[in-house]
């Protein structure tokens, strides 16, 4: 019975380790699984931006704030990012243009973002690049953004100027669905009631990202520039480049030599923020695993001694009757290699749903199971019994049958 | 013509530096004899019997079995040297409490590098155990945990069979079956070394050897039996 128990608390202690390295690889491969695949699903790895200047207000030694002048970058220019030398790996790119716009009338006046994209744009590449490679390239925001649950349907035409897609939060806050025609109001001044532009759209489709975009109303760019006044401007162009040798960093040098008053920014370089929570939390994981696997081991070490002191005679008796030392040696790391197996098994389970926790709390998106990880934290379970078998197995080998048997 | 099996040369052993629990002991046994060993208790009886069963090493002197001078080997050797060739029957049976009596006897065989169950349950039958194989050792009586333990001592046939008191935490009836397994085993072949502080189990052997402070008082041979 005793025996059963300290074999118990030996498989807790593996479990308990077991359990952290379960937890921290699964959490760690699947979030940055995860975030990979948020980002390929998120199509763009690169956006480009205009560059804009910063202006200092005040007097020499005061300093009243500063005035970041309004960019844009021109339409006109879209073309270029086909004409840079990695342009066969740009799968497509889509250009933005925001504005605040007001629905709805009284009470149910509303601010939303009326957007400004691509659908489904040819975009004609100019000489020299024309020359060897196709003359027209077909892009917008359903090569960009193709996982886009749409309830009706995209806007097909380039000229469309009467359709417009809304995200379900604008649906269901606007009381839209498809084929209800709305009106927009825009004012350059929020304050001038008198000058504005009032435009009637039709919703085409209702779409769902789980993004920002679901809050916004999305035309094409053409109408957006009518109705902001801002013709053959836009303000971001995201950018989709299939990289998986390339660096995408050369891309945005190489659209920022195209377009000098543009610069691109990756993706990666955009979620840094993410990322360095994500390798805080793994480094911090890591430290709690070598911790639980170092006191894994000792408890371990400390169960085994105990065993080999009460299993003395037995071991005695078994040197007596024939066992050499490899045989005692054997018989000790079996039992250990077992007991790292059960504890592995167990603490993977155990490790799965910590896992499933910390994803939940920390990353807000649950864990995969992941099948790789059972080897390896068994492996490492065995690894670590093994490791805190050594000194109790000297200790074994050392016992002396006469001695033991005398009862001494 | 007898051959000599065992010879013991001025065998000395010392515990904890000062105490000499065999002075300059010399002895030999021959093969097929029956040898008991009597004296009072820290005389050096069983000391003795573990230093001729490779349990323990001599501090000085040797100890030749069939030649071979085991107070030299090492301990691997040792240990192969006493599996192969003497088989041990402890007053306290020794067994495995949680194994059952058949695997107790097989666990000696394991160690040998042989599983042969068939074998076991003939040795088990031997000595009347056929009965209670699967038991474990708190299921069954003093007399037959000690004939287990005398199977488990035969199971890799050794010809020397070393007994530290067999019958001392027996009752009668028990303690006769197991002088007349070993009575058997005697008429058998096998060389026998029994301890006992019981006169007449010494003399079911055909010589005893009395110690006193780890030196020979008395050697003489018995033909009563």
């Amino acid at each position: 019975m005793k025996r059963k128990s300290r074999i118990a608390i030996a498989i807790i202690a593996v479990i308990i380790g077991a359990a952290t390295t379960t937890a921290l690889l699964s959490v760690s491969l699947d979030v940055n699984e995860k975030v990979s695949h948020e980002f390929r699903k998120y199509g763009a790895n690169l956006v480009v931006v205009p560059k804009s200047d910063t202006i200092e207000v005040g007097f020499p030694g005061v300093n009243f704030g500063s005035i970041t002048e309004q960019r844009y970058i021109n339409e006109g220019d879209l073309w270029k990012i086909k004409s840079i030398y990695w342009r066969n790996n740009v799968l497509g790119f889509t250009p933005f243009l925001y504005q605040v716009v007001t629905v709805g009338e009284g009470e149910n006046e509303q601010q939303v973002i009326l957007t400004g994209t691509y659908f489904d744009k040819e975009i004609k590449i100019l000489e020299p690049y024309s020359t060897y490679d196709k003359t027209i390239f077909q892009t917008g925001i359903q090569q960009i953004s193709p996982w886009w649950e749409v309830k009706g349907n995209w806007i097909a035409d380039q000229n469309d100027t009467i359709n417009c897609m809304i995200g379900t939060v604008v649906a269901e806050k606007l009381d839209l669905n498809i084929g209800d025609t709305f009106e927009i109001r825009y004012r350059e001044n929020y304050s001038d009631s008198i000058n504005k532009t009032i435009y009637n759209l039709t919703v085409i489709g209702i779409f769902e990202t789980g993004g920002n975009e679901d809050n916004q109303i999305f035309v094409n760019l053409q109408v957006a520039q009518n109705i902001t006044g801002r013709n053959g401007k836009v303000h971001t162009v995201q950018v989709s480049a299939l990289c998986t040798a390339c660096p995408v960093d050369t891309f945005a040098t190489e659209i920022e030599e195209k377009m000098p008053y543009a610069e691109g920014r990756t993706v990666k370089q955009l979620v840094s923020a993410e990322m360095d929570v994500l390798n805080k939390i793994q480094n911090m994981m890591f430290l709690i695993t070598i911790i639980a696997l170092i006191a894994s081991a000792l408890a371990v070490m400390t169960t085994m001694i105990t065993s080999v002191i009460e299993r003395q005679k037995e071991i005695g008796l078994m040197k007596s009757v024939g066992a050499e030392n490899k045989r005692i040696i054997t018989l000790f790391l079996s039992e250990a290699t077992i007991i790292g197996i059960i504890g592995g098994i167990f603490g993977y389970l155990i490790g799965y749903i910590l896992a499933q926790f910390i994803g939940l709390s920390v990353f807000t998106m649950s864990i995969t199971p992941r099948l790789e990880v059972i080897p390896i934290v068994i492996l490492i379970s065995i690894g670590i019994v093994l490791l805190a078998s050594i000194l109790p197995v000297r200790r074994a080998v050392k016992v002396e049958p006469a001695i033991v048997l005398r009862g001494e | 013509m007898t051959e000599e099996i065992i010879k013991v040369e001025n065998l000395t052993k010392v515990y904890d530096k000062d105490t000499r629990v065999l002075e300059n002991l010399t002895m030999s046994i021959n093969k097929g004899d029956w040898t008991s060993i009597m004296g009072p208790s820290g005389s050096g009886k069983t000391t003795l019997l573990n230093i001729i069963g490779c349990l323990d090493s001599a501090t000085k002197g040797s100890v030749f079995i069939k030649s071979t001078e085991i107070t030299k080997l090492n301990q691997t050797k040792l240990t192969k040297f006493r599996r192969e060739n003497i088989g041990l029957i402890f007053q306290q049976y020794h067994l495995v409490p949680y194994l059952t009596a058949l695997e107790n006897v097989m666990m000696a065989q394991y160690f040998h590098g042989i599983k042969d169950e068939n074998k076991t349950r003939d040795v088990l039958k031997r000595v009347g155990l056929e009965h209670r194989l699967n038991h474990i050792p708190s299921h069954l009586s003093g007399g037959e945990q000690q004939r287990v333990c005398i199977a488990r001592a035969l199971i890799n046939e050794p010809k020397i069979l070393l007994a530290d008191e067999p019958t001392g935490n027996l009752d009668q009836k028990n303690g006769e079956i197991v002088l007349n397994l070993i009575k058997q085993l005697h008429k058998d072949g096998h060389t026998i070394i029994l301890i006992t502080h019981d006169p007449d189990i010494a003399k079911l052997g055909s010589r005893i050897i009395k110690l006193i402070d780890g030196k020979i008082c008395a050697d003489s041979s018995c033909n009563e039996n």
